[in-house]
This record gives C-alpha cells, sequence and structure tokens, in this order.
C-alpha cells in the first residue's frame, strides 16, 4: 500500500507495516535528504531489508536526478541470495507501480560461460581468451581458440539493453544462455544501467576487485552497507597483506618468468619493449585525466600523487625493472630469517631497505604500476599464476605510500608451534578507514545499517567519517518474545566466567556443563551454544565428557560441533536442522565468530535458545591486534578496554541474534558469564535486547535461570495469532496514520 | 471435591487480574496478552461444542526421567477425574523407554481405564518416549473403527524430545489420509513436531500454564470437537438392561461371574446382581459395556443423556459490552451484580448472564435455567 513517508510516497509491498519500519523510513529520509551518511541499527527479523528498499526506490523515483542508483552490499553470498529471492516478490509489485525501475542485478565473478568452468583457473583461462591483444592477434589468425559467449556479448550485447526486470544470479545465466552471451560481462555492463544493484562488499571496497567492478558507478548513487557490523575487518582485511616463504618462493619462478619472456621478446620484437618504454616516460597521465575527471572511483592502492608523476628512470626498461623485483625479493627474504618477532612501522622498513639493498622508495611506489604495464606488453595472458608476484608487487607500492595506518609483523614461528619455523611477514592494515574513504568520498549517500551496531558511535569513528543521522530502533512487541538472562553463578556459587585465569578451573567447567544439561532438558528442540574460541570448546568438550557430563546431555539431545572445517561444519548442521525437525532435539556447539555465528540464522525451532558461555574476545595476544590497538589509542583515543569490549559484545550479540528472526520467533538468550552483568558490557548490547534485561535477570544462578526459561518457554507457546498483534506491533494503514501511533513511532528510534 | 471452589476462586483471580493489567499496561505486558488469548480460547470453546457421539481414545504418553515424580502423579490425578463424564471408548496407552505398551484397550467403562492409572502411578518413568511406536499402536487400534466414529488421540506430552525409529512424517500423512485428529498437550514447552503434528492432522496443541490451567486444557478435549462433515451417519443398536438384584432369601439365586471379568484375572469375580443383556442375558456388573457374546452395545439412559449434550449442545449465548443493557445490572444466574466489560445473553430468552455464569451454564447445566423457568411457569 501507499504510505506517506514525510512528503514522499512510498509504496509498501506489505499490508501491514511494522512501527518501526516506518519510523526507519523516516531516519533513512532524513539521512538522503541531507545528502550524508547514516549509521542505523534495527533489530534483525523486522523487515530492515525491504524498508530499505521501498524507501530508496521511491525516492528515486520522486528524485531521478538526485538519486540514480542503489547499490545495496551485503556480506555473504547466501545473504544475497536471500535479499533477491526476498525482494522479487515484493519488489516485482513495486516495479509494476514505478516503469522504469530497472534490473536488480546480482553478480558474482561465477558466472562465467560455461565452456569456461576450469574451477580455480577460471580467471586465467578467461583473461587468456578475452584479452584484447589475444582477440587482435585472432583476427591474423583464425584458429586460435575463442570465447564464443564474449565474442557474441561484444558484438551485440552492448548496444541491446537488458530488458527492464530483476535478475539474480541464475537468471542471468539462463538470460545468457539463450542469447549466447557471456553472462560474466553481460553482469558487469548492465550494473552500469541497473537502477538497483545488489552484491557483495568486496567489490566495494577490495582495491583490487572494486577496480574491474566498481569504478564507473555514478557519483549520485546511494550506497548501503548492510549487516555491516564487521565493516572494519573487511576494510582491514582488503588492505593487508600476508607473505610467507612460499609466496615468495612462487614469487621467484615467476620472476623467472618474467626473465625469459623478456628475452624472448627481445630476440623476435625489440620495437614492443621500446614502445613501453616510450609510454612510461610520458607518465600515467592517461589516468591521471580520468581521474579527474571524476570518472572513476579512486583506488587506494594507487594513490593521487602517484599519477601525477612519471614512472622513475631505474625501472623503466624491463630488465631493470625484473632485476628491481629479485633484489626486493631477496630483501624479504633475508628479512623472513629472523629468529625473533620483529615489529616495525613502514617508514623503518623503507629506511632498512634503503640501508641494505639500496631500494629507494619512489621506484617501490610504482612497483605494482610497473608490473602491470609490464605484463601487458609482454602479453602475458595467464594472469592467475602471477599472483605471487602481483602480491609482492602490491606489498611493495602499498608499504611505501602509506607511512600512518600499517605495521610490519615478521614472526618467525606460529605461537601455538613455536618449535616449527613457519615464518610469516604481516603487513598489516590498522586504519580501516583508508579503504573505505573512496567511498564515504565518492557516493552522496552511504548507509551502514545492521541488527547489532551498538554503540553506534564507535563505528564512525573508526571509520573516520560523519554521519548526519544515527539512530537505533527497538522492537515493538506484542509479548516479549526474547528472554536474556545473565548467568553469573553456578550451583555451588562459583562464579561463571571464561576470563583466563579461572578457564581451567574444574568447578567453572563443570557449571557450565551443568547449565547446558539442565537447559537440554528444559528447551525444546534446538538449542545452540558458543564457545570463545575452537581451542576453548575442545578443552571443555573433552572435560566434559570426562565428567560424564556430556553423555548425560545426549539423553536429551542429539549433540553435534563446529569445526574450523567448513564441510564437516555444514554436514553437522544439516543432520542438527534434521534433528530439529523430527523432534528429538539437538545442541550445536559452535564458536563466536565462526561461520556459524554469523551468516546462518536458527529461526523457531531451530533455535529456542541460544547461550553464550564467556564473553568472546578476541585473541589478545595476537601482536597484529596489539598493533591495532595501539594505533586506535593515538589516533583515535579510543582506549585498548573500550574496543576490545566493543569487539567481544558486537559478536556475543551477533551470536544470540541468531535465534530471534521474527516476532512471530521466541528464544531465550543465556549468557554465561559474571561479566555480562557489569554495566559497561550491558551497556554496549543493542538496545533491543537491553530493553527487555532487568535487574531480575542479572546474576542468576544455574537453577534460577532454570526456573525463569520455564515459565518464559511456556508463556511463549501459549497460541499467538496475527490478531494479537495488530495495533501493537503490526499497524495497518489507518492505525498508522493516528496521532497516538505516530507519537509512539517517534519514541522507536533512540538518537544517539 | 473440597478444593474445588478454592480453585475456581483462583483461576477468576487470574483473569479479573487481566483487566487491571491491561487497563495500567498500554505497551502491551506479557502477561495481559497471554491470559487475554487465554480467556479468548475459553469462549472459542463454548462457542464451537456442536458435536456429535464419538469414539475416542487418549493415548497418554507419560513421562521420562527428568519430570518431577508429581507431574505423573498429577497427570494421572487430573486424568483420571476427566474420565467419567464421557460415555465414548477410550484406550490408554503409555511410552517409556522408547517403547510403547497399551495400558488398558478401547472401552467405554471408565472405572477400568482409572484402576489402570491408579496403578500407573507406582511405574517409574525411564528412557525416552517414543511418539511414533505410540502414534502406530493407536492407529492399529483405531483403523478398525467403523466410519461414523471420529478417530481421536490425545497425547499428553511433558517430553521435549522423541525417539523414532523411522521418519514420524510418513507416519503423519498416513494420520492424515485416515482422518484421526491428534492433539497434544505439552506439559513443558511447545516441541516442534507435534506443532506440525496436529496441523497438519487438525487437532489442537495446548502447553499448560500450571496445573489448573492444565485441567482446563483436558476439560477442553472432553468435550467432542466439532465433527467433520465427511464422517456418516448410521443406526447403532443399543441395549438397555435391567439392574436385578436377587433378594438374599430367594433360593434359587446363585452367585455368577460377570461376562466382562471373564477374561481378566482381577476384579470381584462372583455377584449375585446385575445388569443382563435384553437379547442374550450375558450378565454385566458394570455398564457402558459391549456385549461379549451378541455384540450389543449396552448403555444406561444417563450415559445416553450425557451425550445427548454433546448432540444437542445449548446455543452459545452472545456476548456483548455492559453498556448495553439498560436495566439493572444482574445477573440472571448468581443475581450478582456485573462487574466485567462484557455480558453475555442467551438467544431465546434474552437472560443476561456474567461470564461466570455463563461458563457453567454451558459446561455443567448443558441448559439456560431462564428458558426452564419460563417453560414451567405458566
Amino acid at each position: 500500500f501507499r504510505l506517506n513517508i514525510d512528503g514522499l510516497l512510498v509504496y509498501f509491498p506489505y499490508d501491514y507495516i511494522y512501527p518501526e519500519q516506518y519510523s526507519y523510513m523516516l531516519e533513512l529520509k532524513r539521512t538522503l535528504d541531507a545528502r550524508g551518511h547514516g549509521v542505523l541499527e534495527m533489530p534483525s527479523g523486522t523487515g530492515k531489508t525491504i524498508s530499505l528498499l521501498s524507501l530508496i526506490v521511491a525516492y528515486q523515483k520522486a528524485f531521478p536526478l538526485e538519486v540514480t542508483k542503489l547499490i545495496y552490499c551485503s556480506r555473504t553470498v547466501p545473504e544475497i541470495e536471500k535479499v533477491t529471492q526476498h525482494q522479487i516478490k515484493s519488489l516485482s509489485c513495486l516495479t509494476q507501480q514505478l516503469p522504469g525501475s530497472g534490473p536488480l542485478l546480482q553478480k558474482e565473478p561465477l558466472c562465467r560461460a560455461d565452456s569456461l568452468r576450469f574451477g580455480k583457473e577460471v580467471d586465467g583461462k578467461c583473461h587468456s581468451l578475452t584479452a584484447s591483444y589475444i582477440r587482435a592477434q585472432r583476427h591474423s589468425d583464425p584458429n586460435m581458440p575463442v570465447c564464443r559467449f564474449y565474442e557474441e556479448f561484444d558484438a551485440v550485447g552492448r548496444q541491446v539493453p537488458l530488458p527492464a526486470g530483476i535478475y539474480n544470479l541464475d537468471d542471468l545465466k539462463d538470460f545468457g544462455r539463450r542469447k549466447g552471451w557471456c553472462p560474466y560481462y553481460l553482469a558487469r555492463y548492465s550494473i552500469l544501467h541497473a537502477n538497483i544493484v545488489v552484491y557483495s562488499y568486496h567489490y566495494l571496497l577490495d582495491p583490487k576487485i572494486a577496480d574491474l567492478v566498481s569504478k564507473e558507478l555514478a557519483k549520485n548513487s546511494v550506497v548501503v552497507f548492510d549487516e555491516a557490523h564487521n565493516i572494519d575487518n573487511v576494510c582491514i582485511d582488503s588492505m593487508s597483506v600476508n607473505i610467507t616463504r612460499r609466496t615468495l618462493d612462487r614469487c621467484q619462478t615467476n620472476v623467472d618468468t618474467l626473465q625469459n619472456t623478456i628475452q624472448k621478446i627481445k630476440e623476435t620484437d625489440a620495437a614492443k619493449l621500446k614502445e613501453e618504454y616510450r609510454r612510461l616516460v610520458e607518465g600515467l597521465k592517461e589516468a591521471n585525466v580520468a581521474r579527474e575527471t571524476d570518472i572513476y572511483l579512486s583506488n587506494p592502492v594507487l594513490p593521487d600523487e602517484i599519477l601525477k608523476e612519471a614512472v622513475p628512470g631505474t625501472i623503466r626498461t624491463a630488465e631493470h625493472f625484473v632485476g628491481f623485483l629479485r633484489r626486493f625479493m631477496e630483501y624479504l627474504k633475508s628479512r623472513l630469517r629472523v629468529q625473533h618477532v620483529v615489529q616495525e612501522s613502514t617508514p623503518q622498513f623503507l629506511k632498512d631497505i634503503f640501508d641494505k639493498v639500496c631500494i629507494d622508495r619512489k621506484p617501490l611506489r610504482f612497483c605494482a604500476e610497473r608490473l602491470q604495464s609490464l605484463l601487458r606488453t609482454l602479453e602475458i595472458a595467464d594472469i592467475a599464476d602471477f599472483s605471487a608476484v602481483t602480491l609482492i608487487s602490491n606489498f611493495a607500492t602499498l608499504v611505501s605510500t602509506y607511512s600512518q595506518g600499517f605495521t610490519i609483523i615478521i614472526e618467525p614461528f606460529e605461537d601455538r608451534t613455536p618449535t616449527i619455523a613457519n615464518p610469516v611477514l604481516h603487513f598489516s592494515c590498522m586504519d580501516p578507514s583508508i579503504a573505505i574513504k573512496p567511498v564515504f568520498q565518492r557516493f552522496q549517500s552511504v548507509v551502514i545499517t545492521s541488527g547489532t551496531l551498538s554503540p553506534l558511535d564507535i563505528y564512525p569513528k573508526i571509520l573516520d567519517f560523519r554521519p548526519v543521522t544515527m539512530a537505533s530502533f527497538t522492537m515493538t512487541l506484542a509479548r516479549t518474545c526474547l528472554c536474556p538472562l545473565i548467568v553469573g553463578r553456578g550451583n555451588d556459587q562459583v562464579a561463571l566466567s571464561s576470563k583466563f585465569e579461572t578457564r581451567e578451573d574444574f568447578a567453572v567447567i563443570r557449571n557450565y556443563g551443568n547449565l547446558l544439561l539442565e537447559m537440554s532438558a528444559i528447551v525444546p528442540d534446538g538449542i545452540v551454544a558458543f564457545f570463545t574460541s575452537y581451542v576453548y570448546m575442545e578443552n571443555i568438550v573433552a572435560s566434559w565428557y570426562e565428567q560424564g557430563i556430556l553423555e548425560n546431555i545426549q539423553r536429551n539431545k542429539l549433540i553435534f560441533i563446529e569445526t574450523p572445517d567448513a564441510a564437516e561444519t555444514s554436514m553437522a548442521l544439516e543432520k542438527y536442522q534434521e534433528a530439529c525437525e523430527n523432534g528429538r532435539g539437538a545442541i550445536l556447539l559452535s564458536v563466536a565468530r565462526g561461520k556459524v555465528s554469523e551468516g546462518i540464522d536458527f529461526v523457531h525451532h531451530f533455535g529456542r535458545a541460544v547461550i553464550m558461555f564467556g564473553v568472546p574476545y578476541v585473541y589478545t595476544q595476537s601482536r597484529i591486534l596489539k598493533a591495532r590497538l595501539e594505533y586506535l589509542r593515538d589516533q583515535f583515543q579510543i582506549r585498548e578496554n573500550d574496543f576490545l569490549t566493543f569487539d567481544a559484545m558486537r559478536h556475543a550479540a551477533q551470536c544470540v541474534g541468531r535465534a530471534i528472526r521474527g516476532k512471530t520467533d521466541y528464544g531465550l538468550m543465556i549468557f554465561a558469564d559474571k561479566r555480562y552483568a557489569r554495566a559497561d558490557k550491558r551497556g554496549k548490547l543493542p538496545r533491543w535486547i537491553q530493553e527487555h534485561i532487568n535487574d531480575g535477570s542479572l546474576n542468576l544462578t544455574v537453577d534460577e535461570a532454570i526456573q525463569l526459561s520455564k515459565h518464559f518457554l511456556r508463556q511463549m507457546a501459549q497460541p499467538f495469532r496475527q490478531e494479537d498483534q495488530l495495533g501493537l506491533s503490526l499497524l495497518t494503514l489507518e492505525q498508522l496514520e493516528s496521532e497516538e501511533m505516530l507519537q509512539k513511532i517517534s519514541q522507536i528510534a533512540h538518537q544517539t | 471435591m473440597d478444593e474445588e471452589p478454592e480453585r475456581a476462586k483462583r483461576w477468576e483471580g487470574g483473569y479479573e487480574r487481566t483487566w487491571e493489567v491491561l487497563k495500567e499496561d498500554e505497551s502491551g505486558s506479557l502477561k495481559a496478552t497471554v491470559e487475554e488469548i487465554l480467556f479468548q480460547s475459553k469462549r472459542k470453546r463454548v462457542i464451537e461444542s456442536h458435536g456429535q457421539v464419538r469414539l475416542g481414545m487418549v493415548s497418554v504418553s507419560m513421562e521420562d526421567h527428568d519430570l518431577k515424580p508429581n507431574r505423573l502423579t498429577s497427570t494421572l490425578k487430573v486424568d483420571s477425574a476427566a474420565q467419567p463424564s464421557r460415555c465414548t471408548p477410550v484406550g490408554i496407552i503409555t511410552t517409556k523407554n522408547k517403547r510403547a505398551e497399551k495400558l488398558t484397550d478401547l472401552a467405554g467403562n471408565p472405572k477400568k481405564h482409572i484402576a489402570a492409572l491408579k496403578k500407573a502411578v507406582d511405574t517409574v518413568c525411564v528412557g525416552e518416549p517414543s511418539l511414533y511406536n505410540s502414534l502406530n499402536l493407536a492407529i492399529q487400534t483405531l483403523k478398525h473403527m467403523p466410519g461414523h466414529t471420529s478417530r481421536e488421540i490425545l497425547i499428553i506430552l511433558s517430553s521435549l524430545t522423541t525417539c523414532d525409529p523411522a521418519n514420524i512424517y510418513e507416519l503423519i500423512k498416513t494420520l492424515k489420509s485416515l482422518k484421526v485428529r491428534v492433539s497434544v498437550i505439552g506439559l513443558s514447552a511447545e516441541v516442534r513436531v507435534c506443532t506440525v503434528l496436529t496441523r497438519e492432522t487438525g487437532g489442537s496443541y495446548h502447553v499448560i500454564l500450571d496445573e489448573c490451567h492444565f485441567k482446563e486444557l483436558l476439560m477442553l478435549h472432553v468435550k467432542p470437537p466439532p465433527a467433520s462433515s465427511s464422517s456418516e451417519c448410521s443406526l447403532i443398536r443399543m441395549g438397555f438392561p435391567q439392574h436385578t438384584v436377587a433378594s438374599p432369601t430367594d433360593q434359587d439365586a446363585k452367585p455368577s461371574f460377570s461376562m466382562a471379568h471373564l477374561d481378566s484375572s482381577s476384579g470381584p469375580g462372583l455377584s449375585l446382581g446385575g445388569y443382563f443383556c435384553p437379547q442374550c442375558h450375558a450378565k454385566y456388573t458394570e455398564l457402558p459395556v459391549e456385549c461379549k457374546v451378541c455384540g450389543l452395545t449396552l448403555v444406561l439412559a444417563p450415559h445416553l443423556a450425557r451425550s445427548f449434550h454433546h448432540l444437542f449442545p445449548l446455543q452459545a449465548f452472545i456476548e456483548g459490552p455492559v453498556e448495553e443493557l439498560q436495566e439493572d445490572r444482574f445477573c440472571q444466574a448468581c443475581q450478582g451484580e456485573l462487574k466485567d466489560k462484557s455480558i453475555f445473553t442467551c438467544p431465546t430468552c434474552r437472560g443476561v448472564f456474567c461470564v461466570e455464569c455463563d461458563l457453567f451454564i454451558h459446561d455443567s447445566l448443558h441448559c439456560c435455567p431462564c428458558c426452564i423457568h419460563s417453560q414451567s411457569a405458566p
């Protein structure tokens, strides 16, 4: 139906609307009006995505010149899949009302043409068939292999726009097959014309991919990062480089191949190298021009200054450059031969490299660009083989470009296995704002949203941007369908905690076991239990086994365990769901920050209770983390403890949030650690959980928690129908427009 | 029976508080909502009671290890209280330790069931129950029932888990095709498989809040649910035997065995008097029963009268706001002042009742006191 949101007519595809959705749309509209960035937190299962999409689509229609495109980024492929699935129905009714709303696109590099499916090497093979010089060669020599799909697309596809509609991966593949076009290039091309693009974070954040896919997106797009509670880690990952000995070995072979090819070309086609030389002298002017006209999303790997200068003389000729690479590699090798841990800043590293092998900062900065140019000139088609040398050159460019925000840590061995030498050079980004800065700068509105973003003020700080709106929404409920309990003591009054000192304590482990045992007896169907780490889980489960607790639990429910192995985990998950479905009941033991805690929802009977054993702090002894904490303190005035708690609590919230996926759902949330009861921890939970923690549910013993849960589960099992929700947490249009309701709605959003 | 009024009062207090809570708490607190829902369901049961005589059976899934012993005991107590008020054949099945056992066969005589249940109080509950096995056993018994009967299974399940030898969803399909209605009363929490089971077979699923609520829920099942239109109608031959007691002075009178006790070793063996089948003169000490010799159903008139209520139930009273009432606001039955915000009007005599009396009339009296009064007055 149609809604009037602050003067904007929004088509909402459902008959009823949650009050918080209305409130959310109001805030979103404010953000768009101000052309600024926003941080919005709304509980999962309250229709965040649909309100987001319907508002922005309506906005697009109302102001077609101001907002041309919606770029919706989510984290994982299944989540994206879910968005398109769920939105297709609702949006198709929108698109009928809004002619020309255009295709909703979802893109993944997997969708190469079928003839090109070579597993991992798809990239390289594809490149070898479709690179421009290969195709040029083919004109003279028609016997060369050819990608039919790409040729076909190139011939006609660009002129014919994709018919308006909604496409997901399969649709595109289908479409491509019917027309005989390469779906990958089709997708890449249609992104430019789509009104709504749905894809993964990495296409926007990872500089390597963003360059290919996203650089031509229009400036007045709205970018939405959904499930963005981990966005800082994604940013950091995309800018960090790890170099091991194996990388260097492979790099060595790469350089050798380069050398050989250069030699060969020199004998056959010297003019080509000369041509390249000339081009480099002229500098990277073209790129510079492009950047100035503001066509491209700037690539953070390649900062502005580089483009204004020409490639320095020392690496202009191909042989010199290869020699340069060799020297750089030798240097890295020597650095990896250390016996103790080394940590240094980038200027230190540069100085050292200058002293030892006389490599200046400037040529290092051009390393990545120069390598690209060389590969192009040498007509090496199989880029995949050269990943190692590309990595090294990227590293060289990064290390010489940024003097701040990065650190270099060389570890001769892993902490857990101090006897096995496995040197690793971590080049770690500590400042997530570096990767995301171009996004904030380029697009007029960036919205960061998730179910768990509390405390809100920390995100703008670490991502270094200034939001115009920051709001946290609660869930309006007709019945209290979530029951957070903080269990602080065992039945024998032993304090429960996963803190380092009591971690091995027998009494604590036994009490944790008792908690799970008693819970397994009173909670129907599925229970999900989260531990702080794999090691901790293994320890506890082993000692439960010895004490016979495990056996007792198994009488009530089956037990499944998440492992670092993805295949094993998904198998366990499948069986877990089957057991829940059949009424046998099951427990899934998993790890916070693991795969289960991030992407998998436990709706209804799949997760009637979530137990969080301990506070999921990160491994604080890690040097990378330490460096990052130090950096955060120096640069952003965030105290180490604040950040650690923030990080732990967002993961805890993420874990327990898995159980509630909607208003008809219900679930217990059990925080089994006495530290949760403290105000600093509790205050960092999302508002929609915090609201339901009253004083009566703090620092409970196991027995008390069991009593409360029993009562809760019985209450929740009473019949609950949609009519009961109406008017309270579910509104029709008339109800929405009543004065009283509008007043209530204004209280839902909690400005910070 | 002493605790009965006291219970009722507690229950009454329970939902009178509801209104207060609702008034105070605009955001819709949990208690208010849940209890209001309960209240609605209470009303529903009065409205929906248009039944037919049916055959039913109770399969009591008694519970296992984790339970307080009094849960089982109280279940049995409540259960046995519920039995006598229906005159339909009932059988009891128990399940424990992954097996299902038939406690009593399908029979109309409540005494036997109560005795069996009383005996069951002492049994130990061990191991997991098996929903599949007990349903399977129930199906085997119910399969042979004639088409005019409605087949029902009521499961009282305290466990949260079930240990099944095969896929239970296949069994649910079979149940559905046999038109067996399965209802579940959960004693601890909502279990997914029961939700599916009841939804698929058209039964109801309830979870108890406390003992009173449990009793209410169980009583809900004592009333036959509306019969499905597909069930056929047929005439049943019935015998109404007379109870004859031979005077001890009569020399011809000889003590004889009751037919019902022939196969079971327990119970009194020889007695002087009894009910004699009008067709074949077989003797029975208790009714209702199916004649072992000629297969005639033997009942007493009061039994039929009780079923009659289910056949021709009193029409549901019309609910209306108290403001509609112009005259003095007194309940016609209890003469108390009408305080609640809704009143109930009999559609035939326009008598006005409070919610308590409305429930009492429909549950126990089965006729409107005002209507009877007006019939007998002239």
